[in-house]
């Protein structure tokens, strides 16, 4: 990783406590524009808090998070989020708005007409195959389409990283490859990629196969990184054996790695 | 949706029209004076209130995304009881007359807002702590005011009641002159805040990412708020209901799309309260009901009526 600064999202050092406890401690970590970088940690490890501090929502207790070398916490709204887009982990929306006013919203950072904005997001809603449901409204989406919909948000929003949490959680089986599927294009379209996950199986699906070498994987554990990897290392296993405390074994299905549980209790 | 809402501007406009019009009929030689001098400026003032408290109503309910927030939730009503009732009581038969009272409930209204107001702009209380805190403050104002009135001798609470009731007062063109800027400009720049408030659709902490100043825009919105609704509450005492029925009768009738409820709810707000007053003034022949009584009584069966019929559906 290059040294210099400057180039996308950077953190030195971050650290962030509540009272004396510590949720994130000395994190260094570089997102360079194009990169797909790929968050794993048990329930608890900081996951969360890691994407707040990066879009400024907290305030660090030490160390930086900037943006092309500007403190995330100085720069102006719109161009932090110009930046960095975030799709959070839950999101919690009352109003019975049209999905397409919805995604609308995301296009607040431009200064455009109305029918500009509209257009965009019609636009991203085609991006995640979710045109049809841009007269629908938000409280009526299932849990999918919710997600969609969601992804249209940040697509509308056109940041050059995005950050999503959990973005596949209580998805069924088939929902979650789609997903991934959608985040993969994004990221083959240019995008920086930072995506969480506590599922270590569908973080291969964040590339095409031959793309694979090209995620990095970041091991969080109790707010440390504990390790960077890329998709393909061979010690990914044993790093995620002692990052999730439990033996695994490596099955291989049509060139893609998967994880599951190992046959006997570890030492 | 856009054929219902054209259908509900037209009628909206014409209740406002019509308004005017409906109460003893206009006969005789005064009828001039009585149409011109004294219902038309009324029409017009109550349409300024209603459309100051339909809007601040809706976009308080936008800001703390929560159905129940109206400028009485976060204290700027109590704030301006207080302050008119502190004169009435006080300074009982005062020749100073209204302009004291309209500028103390004026001076209630923003110092309890801007308390509240620089709460939630601190941006370390979240907006259900900001309305707690306006709860509190307006708890505690109302035990205040009931003590004020326990002071008092029997004119000045007489008084103190009657101005708590909320009234389209008959204060000619010189109320609406006075009145027509401050809530023209208020209602501008809550107007102005569409877009934030649409971001804020999905959470503070979304919006923020989205580019949105989230303290900024909590504090344009509760400020510019309660400058309106103080001015209002202060020449009409606070009128009951309106800032919390008016947005959700427009989020069930056209949707709860921001750029649609906040100017519709000023609109509706305008003829809801021009309607409720050329009522008042024919419930009772020959005597003017606080328009107060009839907005409550009118819309609370109103809203629930409403909110059966969705729930049903």
């Amino acid at each position: 990783m290059a040294e210099e600064p400057g180039r996308g999202l950077a953190m030195v050092g971050l650290g962030f406590q509540v009272g004396d406890r510590s949720i994130l401690s000395d994190i260094t970590l570089e997102i360079a524009p194009g990169d797909c970088v790929a968050v794993v940690g048990p329930n608890g490890a900081g996951k969360t808090t890691l994407f707040k501090a990066a879009l400024g929502l907290l305030k660090p207790s030490s160390g930086s998070v900037t943006w092309e070398g500007m403190d995330v916490r100085r720069m102006g709204g719109r161009e932090r989020a110009a930046a960095l887009a975030w799709l959070p982990q839950r999101t919690n929306v009352q109003e019975a708005v049209p999905v397409l006013e919805f995604v609308k919203a995301s296009r607040f950072r431009f200064s455009e007409g109305r029918a500009a904005a509209v257009d965009a997001a019609m636009e991203a809603l085609r991006a995640v195959s979710a045109e049809s449901l841009a007269q629908q409204a938000v409280t009526t989406l299932s849990g999918g389409e919710f997600q969609r919909v969601m992804m249209a948000s940040l697509v509308a929003q056109d940041a050059q990283t995005f950050l999503l949490d959990e973005p596949a959680n209580h998805l069924d089986p088939k929902r979650q490859l789609d997903f991934y599927g959608m985040i993969s294009r994004q990221w083959q379209q240019g995008r920086s990629v930072v995506c969480i996950s506590h599922d270590i199986n569908l973080l291969t699906h964040l590339s095409p196969l031959e793309r694979a070498s090209d995620v990095r994987v970041i091991g969080l554990d109790a707010g440390r990184l504990s390790f960077t990897l890329c998709l393909t290392d061979p010690s990914l296993k044993d790093a995620l054996e002692d990052l999730f405390s439990m033996a695994l074994r490596v099955v291989e299905v049509s060139g893609r790695p998967y994880f599951l549980p190992g046959d006997e209790a570890r030492p | 949706m856009s054929l219902k809402l054209v259908g509900v501007t037209v009628a909206s406009l014409l209740v406002i029209a019509a308004a005017p019009f409906v109460g003893a009929s206009l006969q005789g030689d005064d009828s001039g004076f009585i149409l011109l001098q004294l219902r038309l400026p009324r029409t017009l003032l109550g349409a300024l209130v209603g459309a100051t408290l339909g809007l601040t109503g809706a976009a308080y309910q936008a800001l703390f995304d929560n159905p129940l927030a109206t400028p009485s939730t976060v204290g700027t009503t109590a704030g301006a009881t207080l302050g008119a009732l502190a004169v009435l009581v006080l300074l009982p038969g005062s020749q100073m007359g209204l302009p004291a009272v309209t500028l103390a409930a004026f001076a209630g209204a923003l110092v309890v807002t801007f308390a509240i107001a620089a709460i939630a702009a601190s941006g370390r209380a979240s907006m259900n702590d900001v309305l707690l805190a306006g709860i509190a403050i307006t708890l505690a104002t109302g035990a205040v005011t009931t003590g004020l009135q326990f002071q008092a001798d029997m004119a000045a609470t007489f008084e103190a009641v009657r101005w708590s009731l909320g009234h389209l007062t008959q204060v000619g063109y010189r109320g609406v002159i006075m009145l027509a800027p401050v809530t023209v400009v208020c209602a501008l720049i809550l107007l102005f805040q569409v877009r934030a408030l649409e971001s804020m659709l999905g959470g503070e902490e979304r919006a923020h990412a989205q580019g949105v100043d989230v303290r900024r825009t909590r504090t344009i919105c509760l400020a510019f708020g309660a400058i309106g609704v103080g001015a209002c509450v202060a020449w009409c005492g606070p009128i009951a209901f309106v800032g919390l029925i008016v947005p959700h009768l427009v989020r069930l009738s056209l949707g709860s799309t921001r750029r649609v409820l906040l100017p519709m709810s000023a609109l509706v707000g305008s003829s809801f309260l021009v309607f409720c007053d050329a009522l008042a003034r024919c419930v009772v022949p020959g005597q003017d009901l606080p328009v107060g009584v009839v907005t409550a009584s009118l819309g609370a069966p109103l809203l629930v009526f409403l909110v059966a019929r969705r729930s049903r559906a």
